[in-house]
């Protein structure tokens, strides 16, 4: 984070004022609205900017042979979390709706609630369904492993493998 | 951003630390062995903290809404493999999570702050504790009580009938049989935990070949199903609940918070701030609203109200 530019601040520069007009007008066709075009236009540069120091790309000066590629296939996870994330709050909504009035939590928490559903949901994104699902039972139903492995219909050997797995990508993925 | 990258191989090991020792099986050498791997290095125990604070989040979710939210997934198989699972799910769990639906269905229950007292038929006195169930089961060969969840606290009558039955409660990982006595019974998501005040109670853990232990008045024990034992002495007034009342001393304020929260509906949640703090006093179970309001005269902290069901024991500026 020094105040001199660095060459690969200037790479990023460069990247930017070449293809961030371009990049934004990908996203606006996709979404159809400007400001989350906008908002992902910008995250996408934000990666770069952040990308760790082994990133191959970074470690080339952020000399790529196809830019616009490149751009586009960050920006395409971008949108697929953006994605993720609406539909989550919406099935949030959803089940909200159907609580009876006492238990309807307030706004504050709704807010808190929401914001600990998606780091929960990014962070098993990428398991299969059953491990997902097994895990999801046992924390939450609280129920044993002997009766996820009857409904599932598969051993408890596999259940406790399924156990440590999900929760092992929660170590390495929950801030 | 906390975002150290941790190896996958330090959490999977993690992991399988983490549910060892959650599953109540673990002896103290395991426990040991735990300990030493996360001295071992700086991820090792980087990778235990996370899954403790893992553990945690979840705990603290409703799971009312979150098995809806987050069992709600994207890929087709999943969503099939879910709607089984709802569709096979007790009726009413999406409802609340203090009373599962199989509670419902219990002889005796009670809501979450609400206690009971009952006289069984052969003259025992039975108390329920808050958010407990019980299923009364006598015949000619024995008196049964299952706990289905919660607590309850028995004073046995001797039997009129001869020869006299046996008294028993049956929990989730074994069985109790009273000896003309006084005791308590919990029953917590892996455990169940029994306190003797007068008499003894034989305690059988459910697992086959697992020898019974008898406990003596001012003992209590921590009963898995492959484990009874061992045996600790009784926390004073760990009844006090029976007289409608929280009579503490010198307990952490977690735990203290733990308890109170079992007597609230909604969630209740201690700050890991000031969770060290130590609390003594005798505090009405009937009003958990005006004990949370009078926490921060006796020790120095605040409580946050996110909504009624939603309150959290903080230090005082945060």
């Amino acid at each position: 984070m020094s105040s001199v530019p660095t060459a690969h601040d200037r790479a990023l520069s460069a990247l930017y004022a070449d293809h961030h007009g371009w990049l934004l007008g990908w996203l606006r066709r996709r979404l159809g609205n400007g400001w989350d075009a906008a908002d992902l236009a910008q995250d996408t540069f934000v990666r770069l900017l952040l990308a760790p120091d082994g990133t191959p790309e970074k470690q080339r000066g952020w000399q790529l042979d196809e830019p616009r590629a490149y751009l586009t296939l960050i920006a395409k996870r971008l949108l697929a979390n953006l994605h993720r994330r609406r539909a989550l709050e919406q099935a949030y909504l959803e089940t909200l709706a159907q609580l009876p009035a006492p238990l309807a939590p307030s706004p504050e928490q709704r807010a808190l609630l929401l914001e600990a559903l998606q780091q929960i949901d990014a962070a098993l994104d990428g398991l299969s369904a059953p491990v997902r699902t097994t895990f999801l039972l046992a924390q939450l139903e609280g129920l044993g492993y002997a009766a996820i492995a009857a409904r599932l219909s598969l051993s408890e050997r596999t259940i406790k493998r399924y156990m440590v797995q999900a929760m092992a990508r929660c170590i390495v993925h929950m801030p | 951003m906390s975002a150290e990258p941790l190896d996958e191989a330090v959490a999977l090991r993690a992991a399988e630390w983490f549910f060892l020792l959650q599953s109540g099986d673990a002896t103290e050498a395991d426990r040991q062995r735990c300990a030493r791997w996360r001295a071992a290095h700086p991820s090792h125990a980087l990778a235990w903290e996370r899954a403790q604070r893992v553990g945690q989040a979840f705990a603290q979710l409703p799971p009312g809404v979150a098995l809806p939210v987050l069992g709600r997934a994207r890929r087709r198989t999943a969503v099939r493999a879910l709607a089984l699972l709802l569709v096979a799910a007790p009726a009413g769990w999406l409802a609340v999570r203090q009373t599962p639906a199989r509670d419902w269905l219990a002889d005796h229950r009670t809501a979450t702050g609400e206690r009971q007292a009952l006289a069984l038929a052969d003259g025992t006195q039975l108390q329920l504790d808050t958010a407990s169930a019980v299923d009364i089961e006598f015949d000619s060969a024995q008196r049964l009580i299952r706990l289905r969840s919660g607590a309850i606290h028995i004073q046995t009558a001797p039997d009129a009938q001869v020869p006299p039955r046996p008294l028993r409660v049956a929990t989730a990982q074994g069985t109790l049989q009273a000896l003309g006595t006084r005791f308590t019974v919990r029953q917590e998501a892996g455990h169940a935990l029994v306190a003797v005040f007068e008499g003894a109670v034989q305690a059988r853990p459910a697992a086959a070949g697992v020898g019974a232990l008898v406990l003596q008045a001012g003992q209590q024990v921590r009963i898995t199903r492959g484990q009874a034992g061992p045996t600790q002495p009784v926390a004073p007034q760990a009844d006090s609940w029976t007289r409608g009342v929280l009579h503490v001393r010198d307990m952490p304020l977690r735990d203290f918070v733990a308890e109170l929260g079992r007597y609230r509906p909604g969630v209740l949640r201690c700050d890991p701030a000031v969770a060290g703090l130590r609390i003594s006093g005798v505090f009405q179970l009937r009003d958990t609203m005006a004990v949370l309001d009078s926490l921060p005269q006796a020790l120095p902290v605040a409580v946050a109200y996110r909504s009624p069901y939603w309150v959290v024991v903080t230090a005082p500026d945060s």
